[in-house]
């Protein structure tokens, strides 16, 4: 039985695009269920027009079932979504894969699928993915949740074999900050025009992560 | 030198000069207050648009963010207390008639007054030291240690070492403001003479200066040299890059407006009669 899942592993990574949408994104999902546990020590980089931060550095914890823990001795600004890099959400309730074709990537072509979650339950309503199908993951995902807005992620991996980037972006729809005017220092000069022209702006957190250890499944 | 002892010791002998100094206290422990109580409550209104896309570790009301709020004194009630203590050092002295007492002996006028000037702005420099001290005690002992967020145009983090060397410059270069209006004060006295009357000048004068700060006066030059566009060069080391060459120059241009209004003040001095 065990021989048989090796060489059917192997006949899928040997075939490559000869699976079905749904294989590839269930193999994906075989691989990302793979993890137990990690720590990492990751470095925060904000990326947002009206947001001036320097870079931080926090401890992710992460424990297959609960969500990512970020510990910090500094004062950080944490994305609401985006660091649940076992992409359990998108898995939780049963789901429909679309095929969308193939997408030019860095380096390879990705498997472009939008994941439809079948389920009210679902916090997202669709999730766009480009995989790998070589090295079965996630570079890019797209997801429109029911409550926080769209967001998407660029995972960028150290090597052929990893399941977990080194390098998150996640990107975001905000809205403009609005400050009460008595916090502004007396001199501070409200720009109007600039600040209504902001109304709604991108926002990206940079994560760089450094893997303490990593505990899987066999 | 010894002029300037006596004004120093007769400064220290007002009572009002240790009202001054209470003031002060008083209106640090408000800060305190408030921000003990009110603090969170702030900080979460500023926050309140991020907190649908983030979620926050660490605390951001703590020592920096106090001290920052008590730096913002320096717009309003410092100077204000300066120049009640300042000009009270010359109206007094016109009202009590020591004045013609000390010209009685070989004492240079324009000596004589150059003396309270240099008290004056030794004086208000005490001042903020006294209050940049306890404020930083204070506030370090009761809210800790962390990052510092101002608003500029945008949401702006500054780490605990960063902040700390930001606000020890700004409460350096901001006492450049201060003994500008003390110095206006004691000229205002020259001019003046009577206490009352000398307090509701510098009041006006100093309200004035604040309303004027937020005036554009519609060309870069005069913008950058006004007088009261000069008083907030402190919150310029709030912005993310310091700029050192604009904080330089209006330092410069304050140190001048000084010159020239104890310059007027010493004219003024020796040429009126005292009586």
């Amino acid at each position: 039985m065990k021989l048989h899942g090796i060489l059917l592993l192997f006949l899928y990574a040997a075939n490559g695009f000869s699976q079905t949408a749904e294989e590839q994104v269930l193999f994906v999902k075989s691989r990302l269920d793979s993890i137990e546990t990690f720590q990492a020590d990751i470095k925060l980089h904000v990326d947002i027009s009206f947001i001036k931060m320097p870079d931080k550095e926090a401890l992710a914890v992460f424990k297959k079932g609960e969500d990512v823990v970020i510990k910090s001795e500094d004062f950080v600004l944490i994305p609401k979504r985006g660091l649940d890099l076992s992409f359990s959400e998108l898995f939780e309730y049963p789901f429909m894969v679309v095929d969308r074709g193939e997408v030019e990537g860095q380096s390879t072509s990705l498997l472009a699928i939008s994941i439809l979650p079948s389920d009210n339950k679902a916090d997202f309503s669709v999730a766009n993915l480009h995989i790998d199908t070589q090295k079965q993951r996630i570079t890019w995902a797209e997801i429109n949740t029911k409550k926080d807005g769209a967001y998407t992620l660029r995972l960028t991996y150290p090597d052929s074999q990893a399941i977990l980037p080194t390098k998150l972006d996640v990107s975001f729809e905000m809205d403009r900050i609005r400050i009460p005017l008595n916090f502004a220092g007396s001199d501070v000069s409200i720009d109007r025009k600039k600040i209504r022209a902001a109304d709604q702006k991108t926002g990206k957190i940079r994560l760089a992560l450094k893997y303490r250890n990593i505990e899987k499944t066999q | 030198m010894r002029l300037l002892y006596i004004e120093t010791y007769k400064l220290f002998r007002q009572s009002r000069t240790y009202y001054a100094i209470l003031a002060l206290f008083f209106i640090e422990a408000i800060v305190l207050l408030s921000a003990y109580y009110q603090g969170t409550g702030i900080i979460d209104i500023v926050l309140a648009n991020l907190k649908d896309t983030f979620y926050f570790q660490g605390k951001l009301l703590n020592g920096n963010l106090i001290i920052y709020f008590i730096l913002n004194s320096f717009w309003f009630h410092v100077p204000l207390l300066c120049m009640i203590i300042v000009s009270g050092m010359l109206t007094t002295e016109y009202q009590e008639k020591t004045l013609q007492t000390v010209f009685m002996q070989p004492v240079v006028k324009w000596k004589y007054l150059l003396a309270k000037y240099i008290v004056a702005s030794l004086f208000t420099i005490f001042l903020v030291l006294l209050l940049a001290l306890t404020s930083f005690i204070l506030s370090y002992g009761i809210f800790g240690k962390g990052d510092l967020v101002v608003y500029t145009n945008g949401l702006t983090f500054f780490e605990h070492d960063d902040a700390f060397y930001r606000l020890v410059y700004a409460f350096l270069f901001g006492t450049l403001s201060l003994v500008f209006f003390s110095v206006v004060s004691l000229t205002l006295a020259v001019l003046l003479k009577e206490s009352f009357k000398t307090w509701i000048a510098a009041a006006l004068f100093l309200i004035v200066s604040t309303l004027l700060l937020k005036i554009d006066l519609g060309n870069e030059v005069w913008n950058q040299i006004a007088f009261f566009k000069l008083n907030n060069t402190w919150q310029y080391f709030f912005n993310h890059d310091i700029e050192w060459n604009t904080i330089i120059i209006n330092s410069v241009l304050m140190g001048l407006y000084i010159l020239v209004t104890m310059l007027v003040g010493l004219f003024l001095f020796q040429k009126k009669d005292i009586g």
